[in-house]
């Protein structure tokens, strides 16, 4: 039955992608499917997440949401489109916080999420932690921090890309510890590829989530992590030694356009919230290793403004070195 | 390890859910080749919209299903770039350097038999391999990084340089516009922006798909409204039984076809370079290996097959990465990823120590839809083979139609259509001035992991470049050395061949 369902689904998604919807709106809010943006590839841990939440959100809203992906120019292209879009509640974003609150500091871009975007909510978040090789002589964070402040330019870091999901928290914690100019950063395509570069010794310490981490089992040695308790024994998170909290913290968050009628608003977070209690969402969140950790819009758009001044500084930091 | 491999038989063969095991791979299979034969919808997009089905039944039916979808898609997207020059995915463009023109002999069948042999055959072996060889696979994908990618890639780019056939500055010309376009947008390492001209919609780079498409599928359509609409394809001659594969030829081609394999098989240990690298790399090797370089592009058989060998050779080893170390291959393997973790399966060196025999049920239910890929693809080709008896006056139209909306699909994106349009114009105006666009499509595709490979390489050699490769990368420096030995090797026998043949040109 439930495979029957999701194949109607995923038939129906293919046909209204290719077809695009038809509007009409008078009848109560929603009576069409509505348009998720992502602008992310397939695959990642974004795809995936928006993958269970909308297989199951039909069940409380009562109308499908659609996944649209428009990946490229490092989130730009589908952030602009969503941009661009109504704000009448049929096209929602499904973003990041550094994508949100970070990229506006390093490039020009062609809107201003701040004034384009109110969040809906934060449906959960992505947890990074530091490793190193099992067998490394960097037993503690402290370790590498005296080591690399010793050792400019010797310890090398693998990350996902440019500004990308891992490179961007590595940096915030960085500067935090004063050693930001004394690593190597060296780019992969993508977490995978950085994983494979760390596990050939190519670099001596990474930033993975932790359910990448765990696959791994003895062969790494975790040295930091985020969250408030530490899903390592032994470990401290990024809270206990000091640092910002957030880092290594990737919210998954849905934005829609900031016109947003707040009817509109409201029933999409009380969808979002009751989405939390629903069973099969439970079980599947659980399954591909997240959390429910939802935080409602109206909480979310407080810690918007404390992440863009702490990038801001972290950036102008940066700037000041070079 | 042989225990796991008699578990997992036993496991595959459970008598309660094998039926369904493979009547999902089959559908998967189908729906693949059907997603993949749609220009613009990826096989990428085909997996991540089945992927939530297979959340919610047992792993041996829905990772199998996903299986199906991912080589169906691969072999699926030739068919259009078989039939009227659109490659259906990435992966499908080097097929539509020889396809459309057997197309246009009236020997579309036999062009899409080949087609789907080589993908079986390159698919089944590289399967085969990769089960064999899991361990040190695994290892090897350790022992290939940037420096080594890098060293390959250059290799491939100066052996197509040095051989390609026609006018000779004409090609090398090609090539370096497919290098200049390649660069365009941010660069890999700095994010410095390059030749953008402050257009925000290019920054990431020129996209592939939209520009493929523009490239090699508009200038054909042009072409044939000039022309009158029954010198095209004599609908007489095309037969839909006509023209089909004789075993002879199927032979003659296994050679590019095993060559082929093993670079696909190759390329497929290396996590993040994928089915369009690998089936350049395939079509260059047989062209260069080949006695009569000069029929390459002109609607050779063995350029299909060394493709099509390639990009589906892939797909079996990019799965040991992801089994063994975590680290999925490329983005089909990461939504593989989902799929298992799903059920609580975490890809990973643990995986394989505890969960031994179900990971090796899922890597022989892998092989075994090489012998249902086998079935529904011969099934299929005729009613594929019927779309070029369609009149020209209705197909051409039709065409142009699936160029625009494949493009639209692909990211939904206003500004791909005008890299479409752009594209066209510029296939166009090659095509009449003779000039070959494959160099062009060779460049844009190697030049980009080049540059970036090569960047990682300089940054990981921390400024001691030369000592870095030659003390710390054994495998980097001897690719290097290499290279101009085997380029001059290859460029005699081409020199000697075209005294041989020349006068017939």
């Amino acid at each position: 039955m439930r495979l029957h369902n999701l194949m109607k689904l995923a038939i129906g998604a293919v046909l209204a992608v290719g077809l695009g919807g038809i509007t009409d709106a008078r009848a109560e809010y929603p009576e069409k499917p509505i348009t998720l943006i992502l602008p992310l590839g397939a695959g990642g841990s974004h795809d995936r997440n928006a993958r269970v939440f909308t297989s199951v959100i039909p069940d409380i809203l009562g109308q499908p949401i659609i996944v649209k992906l428009m990946p490229g120019a490092s989130g730009q292209t589908g952030t602009s489109a969503a941009a661009k879009a109504k704000a009448d509640g049929y096209t929602l974003i499904f973003s990041h916080n550094y994508f949100d609150q970070l990229q506006k500091h390093v490039k020009k871009l062609p809107y201003d999420t701040d004034k384009a975007f109110v969040a809906v909510g934060s449906l959960n978040s992505g947890e990074f932690s530091v490793i190193v090789h099992a067998d490394s002589q960097l037993k503690t964070w402290q370790d590498l921090v005296k080591f690399a402040k010793a050792n400019p330019g010797k310890l090398k870091f693998a990350h996902s890309g440019n500004w990308g999901a891992t490179h961007s928290p590595a940096l915030q914690l960085f500067t935090e510890a004063g050693i930001a100019d004394k690593i190597v950063m060296v780019p992969y395509k993508g977490g995978g590829p950085s994983m494979r570069g760390f596990l050939a010794r190519e670099a001596d310490f990474t930033f993975q989530f932790i359910s990448t981490i765990k696959a791994q089992g003895p062969k790494v040695r975790v040295l930091i992590s985020a969250g408030t308790k530490s899903e390592f024994k032994g470990t401290p998170t990024f809270k206990d030694l000091g640092y910002t909290a957030d880092i290594g913290k990737m919210y998954r968050i849905i934005l829609a356009p900031r016109g947003i009628p707040a009817d509109r608003l409201a029933k999409l977070q009380g969808a979002l919230i009751k989405l939390q209690g629903h069973k099969t969402y439970k079980r599947l969140i659980k399954a591909i290793g997240e959390k429910l950790e939802y935080i409602n819009g109206p909480e979310y758009e407080k810690i918007r403004p404390m992440q863009s001044a702490a990038y801001k500084k972290m950036i102008d930091g940066l700037k000041m070195k070079k | 390890m042989f225990e796991s491999f008699l578990g997992g038989f036993a496991i595959l063969f459970n008598p309660e859910t094998v039926v369904m095991t493979f009547v999902l791979m089959s559908t998967g299979l189908f729906l693949g080749m059907f997603v993949g034969a749609l220009p613009g919808f990826t096989t990428l997009m085909a997996l991540a919209i089945l992927l939530p089905i297979s959340f919610f039944i047992h792993p041996l039916l829905g990772i199998p299903f996903l299986l199906g979808v991912y080589k169906g898609g691969i072999y699926g997207g030739s068919i259009p770039a078989i039939l009227v020059s659109m490659p259906g995915t990435g992966a499908a463009v080097a097929t539509t350097f020889d396809g459309p023109a057997l197309t246009k002999k009236g020997e579309a069948r036999k062009a899409l038999e080949i087609a789907l042999f080589s993908s079986v055959t390159g698919d089944l072996t590289s399967d085969l391999i990769t089960i064999a060889l899991i361990g040190p696979i695994a290892a090897v994908a350790l022992l290939l990084g940037p420096p080594e990618l890098a060293a390959i890639l250059m290799m491939a780019l100066i052996v197509i340089a040095g051989t390609s056939s026609g006018v000779f500055v004409k090609g090398l010309l090609m090539l370096a516009v497919g290098l200049f376009l390649g660069m365009i947008g941010q660069d890999p390492i700095g994010a410095l922006s390059r030749f953008s001209f402050g257009i925000t919609e290019i920054e990431a780079g020129i996209p592939i798909l939209p520009m493929l498409i523009g490239l090699f599928a508009l200038p054909e359509i042009f072409v044939a409204i000039e022309k009158k609409a029954t010198e095209i394809i004599d609908a007489a001659s095309v037969k839909i039984s006509g023209a089909r594969l004789s075993w002879l030829e199927f032979k003659g081609c296994l050679r590019t076809i095993f060559r082929s394999t093993a670079i696909g098989t190759s390329i497929g240990m290396i996590p993040g370079v994928g089915q369009v690298v690998a089936a350049f790399m395939g079509y260059a090797a047989a062209k260069s290996a080949s006695k009569t370089p000069e029929k390459f592009g002109k609607g050779e058989l063995e350029g299909i097959a060394a493709a099509e060998a390639a990009n589906n050779a892939v797909n079996g080893p990019t799965l040991v990465p992801l089994l063994t170390l975590g680290i999925p291959g490329d983005n089909l393997t990461v939504i593989l990823v989902g799929a298992f973790i799903a059920h609580g399966l975490r890809p990973g060196p643990q995986l394989m120590e505890e969960q031994g025999p179900l990971v090796f049920a899922i890597l022989i239910a892998m092989v075994l839809a090489n012998i249902l890929f086998i079935f529904i693809g011969y099934i299929c080709i005729p009613l594929f083979a019927k779309v070029v008896t369609i009149r020209k006056s209705l197909l051409l139209p039709l065409t142009l139609v699936f160029a625009f909306a494949g493009t639209w699909v692909f990211r939904s994106n206003p500004y791909d259509l005008a890299i479409l349009v752009i594209f066209g114009a510029l296939g166009y105006m090659a095509k009449k001035l003779q000039f070959d666009v494959t160099p062009l499509a060779m460049g844009f595709i190697l030049g980009q992991p080049l540059e970036y490979a090569f960047g990682q390489t300089v940054i990981l050699s921390s400024g001691n470049l030369v000592s870095y490769i030659f003390l710390e990368r054994p495998i980097t420096a001897a690719i290097i050395v290499l290279t101009p030995l085997i380029t001059y090797l290859m460029w005699r026998r081409s020199m000697r061949l075209r005294r041989q043949f020349g006068a017939e040109e």
